[in-house]
């Protein structure tokens, strides 16, 4: 079916194209115009705007630890009211369904999960399987598992490391590789309470910054495009401004990808001993080309904060809202879920939003700060057009400023800040970039042979409801999406990497988990036919 | 050739699939119950549930909420069967259950083997509250028992020693619980084992208390047993496609959970459930309802009814007929198993398929 788009104002940084003008859509793909050729369906979006599907790379939206937090807090997601349009479990509060139901009807079509434990793949793949339209993909963790930290111990070789990152990347069937606090779960098995950069992992000595270095080696070596995508030590604690400046430098100019760095720009200045040392840590980033980072904004209200970084989550049980919380010390990786409730009247909580605000405001170069709030833990990913708001309108900030306890205000630099996004530099921020990081060409953009994943908004006065409710979606040239509601489901696909590795990997880990943990290392791994849905990977090249 | 049988009389597995959909299609508030099955099936039941406007309960709910019920009050503080493996320096047994609920417990914990990630690489410490007689089954190490009725008195007299609190007890038992106590204090990582039969969400709130107050200085987490019949995997699978576990309801369109109003057994026996399609495809466990409502029952072969089901089907067992998701005890997490003797007997997410298919409505 040939479709046509016709008249709406196109913006597609990537081909630097931003004015009026048609799209052509045909088999799931964006084509050149046809000439000679009537299109089977035209949509007049005269007045509107189109952008390419956007792709959000850091969101909690499945796994184990995200399906504690759906039990643990009931009384955050009932139900009232059946959805208008029936759509299978759509009507079920935060499930898998409704989520992509949310992502899509704001015009998102790609959905990254930034936290897969590889012992608990399966359940990953299977929760990102009932999440319908969009696709999705999901980084692998490694840092704090012990087969790691014993070649690091026995100081093996790169392509060691190299060929057990691969392996494990292809039984999880990741995209990329995440770590999170390096050893600091671990350590925390070991009772180590507070762990930093250069602090060892007791039984095996290495540090923090040894397993980065490793791991950010690895993905080079192995040609994976998405960068390490790191959550760094000390998260959410006074002083760690110290921590980012150090992270940045520790990247040693090689790329590397900074997750959630709002939750790192705390300084220890001021009555209450808590400031914000964004402006800091944003000239840092803009001074490091290699960096790329994620803001993880918070926004003021309830949620629930879900992390892996399970010494973090641990030391932050006592602040929990309701009083009730979650601790795992999984294999290798942990596990908190801690819900939390941002309010307008606390100072910390107000100095945290203007954090977030400053990094996106701070950071020049709209190729490297991302959008997030790291879902849920900032905000639920549903308050993004609120943010998208609050980045394009300096009156929408100094609103929403005016309620906050001023004091707070005062050891930030929000107030001065004039910045105001562009829509271009919401198109990169949103599309372009995040295809580029993670290596996606085919989509992020508009242009022939991309495919058609297309969002299309009716301009508003009030931007949050413009990006709140797209006017329509289309996935893959299907129209799914009209007016901010889903008309009907269709399953995307997971994206991964296989980068190759010397299969005597598979022997050595074999060996070790035999030994170990007395069960098949194959136990763990993710067989593409106990996926409910046919053919749920699409493969991302690794760079030659 | 498929086993299914329409009121006693050998069917084909599409008369039985459409007798089914006609029974569920008629109901005003029809059950999925049971759902002893994969992830798959647990999938296609939750699904069915929701199109039928029905409510959905596990054979095995009593178990999952006594631990449910704790963390959805207080929270929870656990760990896998590999980090007790392979860390654990002291483990907390309790209870005389144990190796009842899960025969390969010992095998896969090792307790007599020296944990291999501890610092110290000693010699472990394993202490079992109201063992029974089963703490005899431990071989090469010394066992640490006290003997109690009452397992929630045993660990509030425990927490309280562990805080430095005193407790009322004759002079002899208050001796053995600050042995104990002292042990508990002195692990480096300890790990708590307990079932969900013999204590109750009082006890293993207690419990958690316990974890909390040793964590203040050392590590300390818990291993709940859990139940049979993939229970945890059918609770995993119930949180991601409704938010909800089971004993949850699609009566009024939207998905509505309470533990008590959506208990399967509850809703037969008060009338308010007319119709029913039993699961248990790991075993031969059948409803525990007294009332007679027609039944659609997807079982092994032979399994026996106090009154013949208006439909059986004859299911394969998951991981072992087909290949299956479950979750595994052993490693705490939902893993892909293999057929051990791959044959032609449906899985249960096959013959939901083929019973959603008869219903029509949306998909
Ligand atoms: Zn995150």
């Amino acid at each position: 079916m040939l479709i046509l788009l016709k008249g709406g104002r196109i913006v597609d940084p990537v081909n630097n194209r931003d004015g009026i003008g048609d799209l052509w859509i045909e088999d799931g793909r964006i084509v050149a115009p046809p000439a000679g050729r009537q299109p089977d369906q035209i949509h007049d979006v005269t007045g509107k705007i189109v952008m390419a599907g956007a792709i959000d790379i850091h969101s909690h939206i499945a796994g184990g630890n995200v399906n504690t937090a759906r039990l643990l807090l009931p009384e955050l997601h009932r139900a009232d009211a059946p959805l208008q349009k029936v759509l299978p479990l759509a009507s079920a509060k935060w499930s898998t369904f409704e989520t992509g139901v949310r992502y899509a009807a704001m015009g998102f079509t790609t959905v990254i999960e930034p936290a897969l434990a590889p012992h608990q793949a399966l359940q990953g793949h299977l929760e990102l399987s009932d999440v319908p339209i969009l696709d999705k993909g999901a980084l692998t963790i490694l840092g704090n598992d012990d087969f790691l930290l014993s070649l690091l111990r026995e100081g093996e070789k790169p392509g060691a490391i190299a060929d057990y990152v691969a392996a494990t990347l292809a039984a999880t069937n990741g995209l990329g590789l995440k770590t999170i606090n390096a050893g600091g779960a671990t350590s925390f098995k070991y009772n180590v309470r507070a762990f930093g950069l250069d602090d060892a992992v007791p039984f095996y000595g290495t540090t923090s910054r040894k397993i980065l270095e490793a791991l950010q080696q690895a993905v080079d070596d192995l040609k994976i495009p998405h960068p390490l995508h790191l959550h760094a030590n000390n998260l959410g604690i006074p002083g760690n401004v110290s921590t980012a400046l150090a992270t940045i430098e520790a990247a040693r100019g090689k790329p590397l990808h900074l997750a959630h760095l709002q939750f790192y720009c705390y300084g220890d200045e001021g009555d209450h001993g808590f400031s914000s040392g964004a402006a800091a840590v944003a000239a840092a980033v803009n001074a490091a080309p290699n960096v790329t980072v994620d803001v993880g904004q918070s926004m003021f209200r309830q949620t629930v904060t879900i992390s892996s970084d399970v010494l973090r989550q641990f030391n932050a049980v006592g602040q929990a809202r309701p009083k009730k919380s979650v601790i795992f010390d999984a294999d290798a990786e942990g596990g908190g879920v801690v819900p939390y409730h941002y309010r307008e009247t606390e100072f910390a909580n107000a100095v945290q939003w203007a954090c977030g605000l400053e990094l996106f405001l701070l950071i020049d170069d709209p190729w490297r700060v991302f959008f997030t709030t790291d879902h849920p833990n900032g905000a639920p990913f549903t308050t993004y057009p609120e943010v998208f708001a609050l980045l394009m309108s300096r009156e929408a900030r100094a609103e929403a400023a005016a309620r906050l306890p001023q004091a707070a205000l005062a050891v930030t630099t929000l107030p001065s800040i004039a910045r105001e996004y562009t829509l271009n530099e919401i198109a990169i921020m949103t599309r372009a970039a995040p295809a580029k990081l993670l290596g996606l060409k085919d989509r992020g953009h508009l242009g022939e042979g991309g495919l058609a994943d297309v969002a299309v908004y009716s301009p508003d006065k009030d931007i949050a409801k413009m990006f709140g409710a797209a006017h329509l979606v289309f996935k893959d040239g299907d129209l799914v999406v009209r007016d901010g509601t889903v008309t009907h489901y269709r399953w995307g696909k997971t994206l991964k990497v296989n980068p190759g590795y010397d299969k005597a990997m598979d022997r050595r880990l074999s060996g070790y988990y035999d030994h170990h943990f007395g069960v098949s290392h194959n136990m763990f791994a993710v067989p593409e036919h106990i996926l409910p849905r046919p053919d749920p990977f699409q493969e991302v090249e690794c760079a030659q | 050739m498929t086993e299914a049988q329409i009121d006693g009389r050998p069917a084909s597995l599409d008369a039985a699939a459409q007798r089914a959909a006609e029974i569920l299609s008629r109901a005003r508030l029809p059950i999925v119950a049971g759902l002893g099955t994969d992830i798959a099936g647990a999938r296609a039941s939750i699904a069915l549930a929701e199109r039928i406007r029905g409510a959905y309960d596990h054979l095995e709910s009593d178990k999952i909420f006594t631990d449910l019920d704790v963390m959805r009050q207080a929270g929870r503080f656990v760990t896998t069967p590999n980090e007790a493996r392979l860390r654990a320096d002291v483990l907390l047994f309790i209870g005389k259950d144990l190796t009842k609920i899960w025969p390969q417990l010992l095998e896969r914990l090792a307790p007599a083997a020296v944990p291999e990630f501890d610092l110290a690489h000693a010699t472990r410490k394993l202490v079992w509250i109201a063992p029974g007689r089963a703490a005899a089954q431990v071989d090469g190490l010394d066992v640490t028992t006290i003997d109690s009725n009452d397992p929630h008195v045993a660990l509030a007299s425990l927490r309280a020693r562990v805080a430095d609190r005193p407790v009322n007890s004759g002079k002899g038992a208050k001796r053995k619980i600050d042995e104990i106590a002292q042990i508990l204090k002195g692990a480096r990582f300890g790990v708590a084992v307990w079932g969900p039969e013999l204590l109750d969400s009082l006890a293993i709130e207690m419990l958690y208390g316990l974890l909390a107050d040793l964590n203040k200085t050392t590590r300390f987490s818990g291993l709940p047993l859990g139940a049979d019949s993939n229970a945890g995997g059918v609770l995993q699978a119930s949180g991601w496609m409704t938010g909800f576990p089971m004993r949850t309801s699609f009566g009024r369109g939207f998905p509505e959970h309470d533990t008590w109003r959506f208990d399967a057994a509850r809703l037969v026996d008060s009338g308010e459930a007319d119709a029913a399609l039993w699961i248990s495809a790991y075993g031969r466990e059948v409803p525990r309802w007294k009332k007679q409502i027609p039944l659609i029952a997807l079982v092994p072969s032979q399994v026996k009814f106090d009154h013949e089901p208006q439909v059986r089907v004859e299911v394969g067992g998951p991981g072992v007929d087909h290949d299956s998701a479950e979750f595994a005890r052993e490693v705490g997490a939902i893993v892909a198993r293999r057929a051990s003797l791959p044959s032609d007997a449906p899985s249960v997410s096959s013959v939901i398929d083929r019973i959603a298919q008869h219903i029509g409505g949306e998909a």
